[in-house]
């Protein structure tokens, strides 16, 4: 391959306008931004409009966009499990996170271990909360490396080397750098031009593309049967079906866990702009099931027996199907656009996550355990560091070490997050549960979680539950919680006995 | 007292429940995992689900308009929606 010339200027023109807009960001609505909750969560100053430009840009990452038209590409309909994943995540934060907004604002909370602390005032959970996090966020940084190295290599980079990585690792520099000076409102500031990208491209592609295939009846025509509906169930076993539910059941259930959702959340500056976004980020899951679909567009566009793409795909796998599409479909200069949507894409979550984890560990780790009576000053200096180190370790993850770890890892991650449902869910609603107890759950689900997926050889977080002679193939990350709950609710009456004895 | 609170979280919250739309929408998925009745060559498998987004954006957005207006009709503040109103009950 070599350079595809107007694409990388298109690139490379549009990456630098979004270095500007992120060093701009630290004069946007002026702070001092030696201050963690200013630095770190913007100030919670952004409305209903930057919350859904924020929101939208860090929960709808690159690696999403890459990964899972790419699942679509090679499983068929099990990759879309990403759409009722998304429908289901909206009742959720209806539900639940605008209260949890209410009390962080009000005790000045900035993270959830913050909020675990004060509410079951124990500092051992509120560890197991933010290492839960940090561990969870930090494989997902690395991926959204991988969703912005498949694009740079469909430009016509050389893959592999020093020379191969260093696009990435310049990239990266630069999104350190805006990070460290503007802290929130830079990616906030960059979603904006991230998401218009990423709109303005999927219309083009939903329009154009079958135009150009005859059609949406053409596409569904030429992908296989087997393809085009989930397994129905055999036998004793549920098959596809329940994994299917309860992947989507369970990643919904697990998304606003995630550090960098709940950063996104608290930087709200109300309860009701986040209710308003329940409504309204339903935007970015219709243009997610659309990316799907371009799964099967690349299917009917033959990419994968185009000799042109013969490398891309011994590179990058499925991976490469939407950039070898976009690149047969576009004009080159519009196939710069639709990758720089992409590679920003990448930025702005990776800036979010590494803020997230550096919170984390600010005021976790290192308030909470090495310097109880450190300034404000001292904390927001600290979060700006280690929101560096965390980038780095995401680089040297994905350059020395197989993407497959990565990928497993993040798997892992989902699994591993989930557990913090129960402190923060019953944290939030009730006064009924014992800190210990939820502590003990917390340990048995991650362990049982842990457990499915390395029975599964960390390749599929699918785990075939047997019950009753019938077998349930589904999430593990969702078994696990309940496990978790079950524990939470057999100890507490015990372990409270035992505490007022 | 208790109950009584109970009953005012019944008179205020009680668009929430309409949130259960979605999960019914979704959760069963032997009625959507058919390819007809297609829309334009779509199998219904896909279309249905798209679909669902908008439905699960109206539901959204329904509760928000129904919990704006029991706030008014009811005279309290909307700020406190996200509270259950008990003394106490925010830490």
């Amino acid at each position: 391959m070599s350079l595809n010339l107007p694409a990388t200027g298109v690139f490379v023109a549009l990456f630098l306008f979004v270095t500007w807009v992120g060093f701009t960001a630290a004069r946007w609505r002026k702070a001092d931004l030696n201050v963690l909750n200013e630095w770190g969560l913007g100030g919670r100053r952004f409305g209903t409009v930057v919350t859904w430009f924020l929101l939208g840009g860090d929960l709808y990452t690159a690696y999403t966009f890459i990964a899972v038209p790419a699942l679509v590409y090679g499983a068929g309909a099990m990759g879309f499990f990403a759409v009722p994943y998304t429908i289901l995540i909206y009742p959720i934060l209806y539900l639940i996170f605008p209260r949890l907004w209410v009390i962080a604002h009000k005790r000045g909370h900035v993270t959830a271990a913050d909020f675990v602390r004060e509410r079951f005032d124990s500092r051992l959970l509120a560890l197991a909360v933010a290492l839960t996090g940090i561990v969870a966020t930090m494989p997902y940084i690395a991926l959204q490396l991988v969703g912005m190295e498949v694009v740079i290599g469909a430009l016509g980079f050389p893959a592999g080397g020093f020379i191969g990585h260093l696009p990435l690792i310049i990239a990266f520099v630069i999104l350190a750098a805006f990070t460290y000076t503007s802290g929130l409102r830079a990616p906030a500031l960059i979603a904006v031009v991230k998401d218009t990208l990423i709109f303005v491209t999927i219309f083009a592609a939903i329009v154009i593309i079958p135009a150009k295939l005859g059609g949406y009846g053409a596409i569904f025509a030429s992908i296989p049967h087997e393809k085009l509906l989930l397994e129905s169930p055999s036998g004793g076993n549920l098959g596809s079906y329940s994994a299917y539910a309860t992947l989507a059941l369970g990643s919904a259930l697990a998304l606003f866990l995630y550090p960098h959702s709940m950063t996104g959340i608290l930087s709200a500056s109300s309860g009701k702009v986040i209710r308003r976004n329940a409504a309204a980020l339903s935007a970015y899951s219709f243009v997610l099931g659309l990316i799907a679909l371009l799964g099967y567009m690349a299917i009917a566009a033959g990419v994968g027996k185009n000799p042109a793409h013969a490398a891309g795909f011994a590179q990058y796998g499925a991976n490469f199907a939407v950039p070898a599409l976009l690149l047969d479909m576009f004009p080159a200069w519009f196939v710069g656009v639709a990758f720089a949507a992409i590679a920003i894409g990448a930025l702005v979550p990776a800036a979010i996550m590494s803020i997230a984890c550096a919170n984390l560990f600010t005021r976790n780790l290192y308030k909470e355990f090495l310097r109880p009576d450190c300034t404000d000053a001292e904390e927001a200096r600290m979060a700006k560091i280690v929101s560096l180190v965390v980038k780095v370790g995401a680089v040297v993850f994905i350059v020395a070490i197989p993407h497959s770890y990565a990928i497993h890892l993040q798997l892992l991650g989902g699994i591993w997050i989930i557990q913090l449902l129960p402190p923060i869910l019953l944290g939030l609603f009730t006064q009924r549960f014992n800190g210990r107890a939820l502590l003990v759950g917390w340990a048995a689900g991650t362990a049982v979680g842990t457990y499915m997926a390395a029975a599964r050889g960390f390749v599929s977080s699918i785990y075939p539950l047997d019950i009753f002679g019938l077998t349930l193939p589904g999430y593990a990350a969702l078994y696990a919680v309940l496990v978790n709950f079950i524990v939470v609710v057999a100890l507490t009456p015990v372990l409270d006995r035992r505490g007022t004895a | 007292m208790a109950g009584n609170g109970k009953k005012q979280g019944l008179a205020r919250y009680w668009p929430r429940f309409l949130l259960v739309i979605p999960f019914l929408l979704v959760t069963w998925v032997p009625f959507y995992n058919r390819i007809e009745p297609e829309l334009g060559g779509i199998p219904f498998f896909y279309w249905y689900q798209l679909g669902a987004i908008i439905i699960g954006a109206a539901v959204s957005l329904t509760v928000y308009w129904l919990e704006v207006w029991v706030t008014r009709t009811t005279g309290r503040g909307e700020a406190d929606l996200d509270s259950s109103g008990t003394p106490g009950d925010i830490l």
